[in-house]
């Protein structure tokens, strides 16, 4: 919102007040200054010139060679308006001056050949207008060398606030003086408003009914007679377009002027487009068209609120006018609308119809139901002394819904028992008395207000004492450098994922965070997935069903920069539908999932060892680093699926007990080709909540061996399809107590074993934690096992 | 004899010293030190010499025969050793082998330091819904239906019930609808906004929200702990204020700018030429709130706050566009 200086003025004091104090006070009360526009620093080196001489430029056609004075010396400037004349009063910009629409400097420059010491100006090059037709021509009375600042009383700082959405007193010229007045103890002037007043009777020339008393409380007319309509006289104009509005007419520009000077919003209708004189406020029926004046055919919903006449709907009530009752050129005579409508009504219209005008964004915040009479009075007044129209005496003043000012009480020791601070009775009653609230009691406990009608935030006690602490500034409220801390039971719910990534970073993964946001097709793939309803275009349409859909962008976008040799780790959440709609919390899954995965190579070419691809064997060692040893130190067991599913060519499950918790193999071509990529992809992805779920098994101290080891070696050739975890088990399973361990080595193929064939070595340690093993009992276990093998799988020991 | 037993002492340590290779020292052996060698030779002339000669020359041959033995040996080692040596010797200047630890993302690193530091200052940690109801996202927050307070965050709705969450503060009711005062929590997430996804905003980003209500809790000591906060995380020699500014949950409500460590405050394009940078928003929980949470507003204060992740390690590490940290290029991944 913007807010001007020079029209704040007329209501508070500010004369001895710098720009930069109220910018630094009016941000630290809660009406922050997002950007501050000083006129006269930015017309600084325009000044007022006159043309003395013009000519053709020698070089081009379409510009002029002038001589301007500035009031001490002639100038040569080339100016390109086809409007410049001999005689002229200009405005000049001077070397130096930095031109506010482009951000220009203005330096002496060779224009086709011709030195040009400035320049003349538009109203779009200063910002003023969108005109860019030609140069502004001022008045003769202006003399040359004054600043433009004076000449087009461009003197004015202008503030762009941000208002926040608490506070619709805030949204006038009026309602920040009132802050204003507030911090710096100072008088609030408000327009006072005498008007002549004809002796007509109104209620002969217009008649209100509100049918929909609910979102209507309270309507205001006043009537002007016989007005002409015109262009707005200077001073108007200037002050509307200060803050950004075109100005239309005197009549449109008056109710524009009262809305940002009281923040009441006003509609102007010509009374004699008004079938009957007669203004009825009811809803729309559903699926009726209405244009608004902005020329657009509307389409209503039944919970639209219409301004009609005696026939048809004239306006949507507190968003826009109809094109069927504007003020046009034609006009004479004015109703005056003045009204109070129910916020929440205006807010869903408005975001109904996609239209927020400056009016709907009032009344969505709350207006001040008890202003609508003065609003109108006021708005009469300037357009009778603005269009010689004559005011009707008295208003039609419909309150059918009466809101009342609301009695609240604060209770002194409260200030200090949530600001930490506590301030004198006194002041309180002064910050509170300066906005507005009117004291009722006041005790040595205990200050009781009527709050105004104009704070629909106010409601209770600590909204006071968010008045009273913003007003004081925040800087009061001191900073203590202690605190008292209770003793207790610290909870970190993210310690067992931060562990989790501190392991995977470890182990040599990148972390990513993927967009949970993927088209249909890839979160089709894992589950029923959740689609938006306002979603940012289909590429963005439904949640992640798998890490691994979000994931997969992220490896074909690095494939295309180039970095083909991915590892990396994310943990997140996916979301999965249980039933197809959705009413409580358990109609979906919301699961936080951990995700490894590898693509291209673990090493490219080195001077150590060639270059080498990520195969399933890297997967399933980060996996078991990650889960067996650290994580749980659990028993896990695996399970093998050689022929895969929809998503993997193979793969292997991990679970503690029946509880798998995650999956992981070669993501199949299919899935891939639906992201662009053509590397292998290996992932395992699992459930954090379902790892978080098993319970670890208790450290307990393993006593460290002291006795000697014996290690035995065979080697057998098998079929192809047996698979070394079965012999392993089967070996562990026939050896006697002093076989401990037995582990696989030198597994390989090829023609001369046969070709159905594979030979596979085991490295078997015996040891007894009690005594040295005897080189018999180990010779009797081991040879019993190669006949045992031998028998079970059809084996062929190898080597001796 | 003795003439012959002292140049023999001379011939050999000559042909010591002239031996620059373990073949040529095999050779001397064979010469000077085999069965058949010069000294043993002398070892035979010794025999034929006359009866009381025999002592001296003894003595003395022994004495060449060991010194020949030990020069010998010595040397041998000398040539063992630096045979080894040179088996041994490696280029140090080859490129080390490949050994690469991960690299947790940049926003993970900035919660973790946000994180670390709140745990300091006795906070608990706590974690919340993304899928979240319009219940707890706006509702038990004091944001009525139809109020323009909801325009503040642009929301992706899932159905009317359901939507992403717009910030994490819905996880405070969470919180307290689960637990009693004392409450001291910071709950870090991640949020979503249905904004135009440019340099400068995202759809989704990461939020740390923080809860504290105990019987004796007051704006000052929000200030207290968000201004040890702010030095521990930006520098100690910051400047900072906290201006009003408007939450539904909060009341009141305030949002806590630091001076720009990139202009100092003098005012840049990164501030907008305010000279301050706003990192948080906080406020007095609301009662309203605590109503929702039927706790007892007569009994408890509390303050709340909350702050995005992506700005802070944007200001912190010189990122100009929020974009760079989700399209996890691994070229940025391992920077940090």
């Amino acid at each position: 919102m913007k807010i001007s200086l020079n029209w704040l003025k007329e209501y508070i004091d500010l004369s001895d007040i710098t720009v930069d104090e109220i910018v630094s006070k009016l941000t630290m009360s809660g009406l922050e200054v997002e950007s501050v526009e000083n006129q006269i620093e930015m017309f600084k080196n325009f000044i007022v010139g006159f043309v003395e001489d013009k000519e053709k430029h020698p070089n081009a056609d379409k510009l002029s060679l002038c001589v301007i004075t500035n009031g001490i010396e002639k100038l040569k400037v080339v100016c390109g308006a086809p409007n410049v004349a001999v005689g002229q009063k200009v405005v000049f910009a001077q070397i130096g001056a930095v031109i506010p629409k482009s951000g220009m400097k203005i330096s002496k420059a060779k224009i086709r050949g011709i030195e040009s010491n400035g320049m003349l100006c538009s109203e779009s090059e200063l910002g003023l207008s969108d005109d860019h037709s030609g140069i502004i021509v001022l008045d003769q009375s202006s003399k040359e060398g004054t600043s433009v600042s004076e000449a087009l009383h461009l003197n004015d700082v202008l503030f762009e606030i941000g208002v926040t959405p608490n506070r619709a007193d805030a949204l006038s010229h009026i309602g920040v003086a009132r802050d204003l007045a507030a911090i710096f103890q100072r008088e609030l002037k408000l327009p006072k408003v005498s008007i002549p007043q004809s002796t007509k009777n109104i209620n002969e020339l217009a008649s209100i009914e509100i049918v929909d008393v609910q979102n209507c409380p309270r309507y205001s007319v006043k009537v002007v007679l016989n007005v002409e309509i015109k262009e707005s006289p200077d001073w108007l104009k200037r002050s509307l377009k200060a803050i950004g509005l075109r100005p239309i007419n005197n009549i449109v520009d008056v109710t524009n002027f009262v809305l940002h000077e009281i923040g009441q919003p006003l509609h102007a209708f010509d009374l004699d487009k008004l079938a009957k004189q007669k203004i009825i406020v009811k809803k729309a029926d559903a699926d009726s068209l209405f244009t608004t004046l902005d020329g657009k055919e509307r389409k209503l919903n039944e919970n639209v609120l219409l301004i009609c006449d005696g026939e048809k709907p004239v306006a949507v009530a507190g968003v826009m006018g109809g094109e069927n009752s504007e003020v046009t050129s034609t006009t004479k005579n004015i109703l005056i609308e003045s009204a109070y409508f129910n916020p929440s009504n205006i807010r869903k219209t408005s975001k109904y119809l996609g239209l927020s005008t400056d009016a709907s964004y009032r009344f969505e915040r709350g207006t001040d139901p008890s202003n609508t009479v003065y609003a109108a009075e006021r708005a009469a007044q300037l357009m009778t002394q603005l269009s010689g129209g004559e005011v009707v005496e008295g208003v039609i003043d419909i309150y059918p819904n009466h809101i009342f000012e609301k009695e609240i009480s604060l209770r002194f020791n409260q200030v200090e028992r949530v600001l930490g601070y506590t301030l004198p009775n006194e002041s309180i009653k002064n910050i509170l008395t300066s906005l507005g609230f009117e004291i009722k009691n006041i005790s040595v406990a205990a200050i009781t207000v009527l709050t105004p009608t104009f704070r629909p935030d106010v409601e209770r006690e600590i909204d006071l004492i968010e008045e009273i602490a913003r007003i004081n500034s925040y800087d009061a409220i001191p900073t203590i450098a202690k605190i008292a801390i209770p003793i207790g039971e610290k909870v970190d719910e993210s310690a067992f994922v931060d562990d989790l990534r501190n392991i995977a970073m470890g182990l040599g993964f990148n972390e990513i965070l993927s967009i949970p946001m993927i088209t249909e097709k890839a979160a089709n793939i894992f589950g029923k997935p959740i689609g938006l309803l306002n979603p940012q275009g289909s590429e963005m349409g439904f949640l992640r069903t798998s890490l691994l859909a979000s994931a997969l962008s992220v490896v074909e976008k690095n494939i295309n920069v180039g970095e083909k040799n991915l590892k990396l780790f994310e943990i997140g959440k996916v979301f999965l539908k249980v039933n197809d709609d959705l009413f409580t919390f358990s109609d979906f899954i919301e699961e936080e999932r951990f995700l490894f995965l590898l693509s291209g190579k673990i090493s490219e070419k080195e001077w150590y060892t060639g270059e080498r691809d990520f195969d399933f064997y890297d997967l399933k060692a980060a996996v078991n680093e990650c889960f067996q040893k650290k994580v749980l130190d659990n028993l896990l067991n695996d399970s093998y699926y050689q022929s895969g599913n929809k998503f993997f060519d193979y793969f292997f499950t991990k679970a503690s007990g029946k509880t798998v918790f995650g999956t992981g193999g070669k993501v199949k071509k299919e899935v891939l080709k639906q992201f662009g990529i053509q590397q292998d992809v290996f992932c395992f992805e699992g459930s954090v909540e379902l790892l978080k779920s098993i319970t670890p098994k208790e450290k307990v101290f393993t006593g460290l061996l002291r006795f000697p080891k014996v290690m035995k070696d065979f080697g057998f050739i098998f079929g192809k399809d047996i698979p070394v975890k079965n012999v392993v088990s089967f070996i562990k399973k026939k050896g006697s107590s002093i076989l401990k361990d037995v582990h696989p080595f030198d597994v390989f193929e090829n023609e001369s074993i046969g070709a159905s064939n594979k030979s596979v070595a085991f490295s078997l340690s015996y040891f007894d934690a009690e005594r040295t093993l005897t080189d018999e009992e180990v010779d009797k276990d081991f040879l019993s096992l190669i006949e045992l093998v031998k028998k079970e799988f059809n084996a062929v020991l190898r080597g001796k | 004899m003795l003439t012959k037993i002292q140049s023999l002492t001379a011939e050999f340590l000559q042909a010591l010293e002239n031996t620059k290779n373990q073949k040529q020292l095999d050779d001397l052996r064979l010469v000077f030190l085999s069965r058949n060698g010069s000294i043993a030779s002398l070892f035979e002339e010794m025999k034929k010499a006359p009866k009381e000669d025999k002592p001296v020359l003894g003595k003395e041959l022994n004495c060449l025969r060991n010194l020949a033995e030990e020069k010998f040996n010595f040397k041998k080692t000398e040539f063992e050793e630096l045979l080894t040596k040179k088996s041994q010797q490696i280029d140090l200047t080859l490129p080390c082998r490949k050994v690469e630890i991960g690299h947790k993302h940049l926003l993970t690193q900035t919660l973790d330091e946000i994180k670390s530091i709140f745990k300091g200052l006795g906070f608990s940690l706590f974690e919340g819904p993304e899928l979240e109801s319009d219940y707890y996202n706006f509702e038990a927050l004091n944001f009525p239906a139809d109020h323009p307070a909801r325009d503040m965050q642009d929301t992706f709705f899932v159905n009317k019930n359901f939507l992403l969450r717009t910030h994490t503060s819905p996880v405070q009711v969470r919180l307290m609808e689960k637990l009693q005062p004392p409450l001291r929590a910071i709950m870090p997430g991640k949020v979503y906004r249905n904004e135009a996804i440019s340099s400068r905003s995202h759809c989704m980003f990461h939020q740390v929200e923080g809860l504290c209500v105990d019987t004796d809790i007051t704006f000052a000591e929000l200030k207290g702990t968000l201004v040890a906060f702010t030095k521990q995380f930006y520098g100690k020699d910051l400047n900072y204020r906290f201006r009003p500014s408007f939450f539904p949950f909060t009341e009141p409500s305030a949002e806590m700018d630091i001076t720009c460590f990139l202009c100092k405050g003098k005012g840049c394009r990164v501030c907008k030429h305010s000279g301050w940078l706003e990192i948080l928003g906080c406020g007095m929980v609301d009662p309203n709130v605590f109503a929702y949470a039927k706790y007892d507003n007569e009994k408890y204060t509390g303050y709340a706050f909350g702050m995005g992740i992506e700005r802070t390690a944007m200001l912190k590490y010189g990122i100009t566009d929020i974009r760079t940290f989700f399209e996890n290029d691994v070229r940025f991944l391992k920077q940090f």
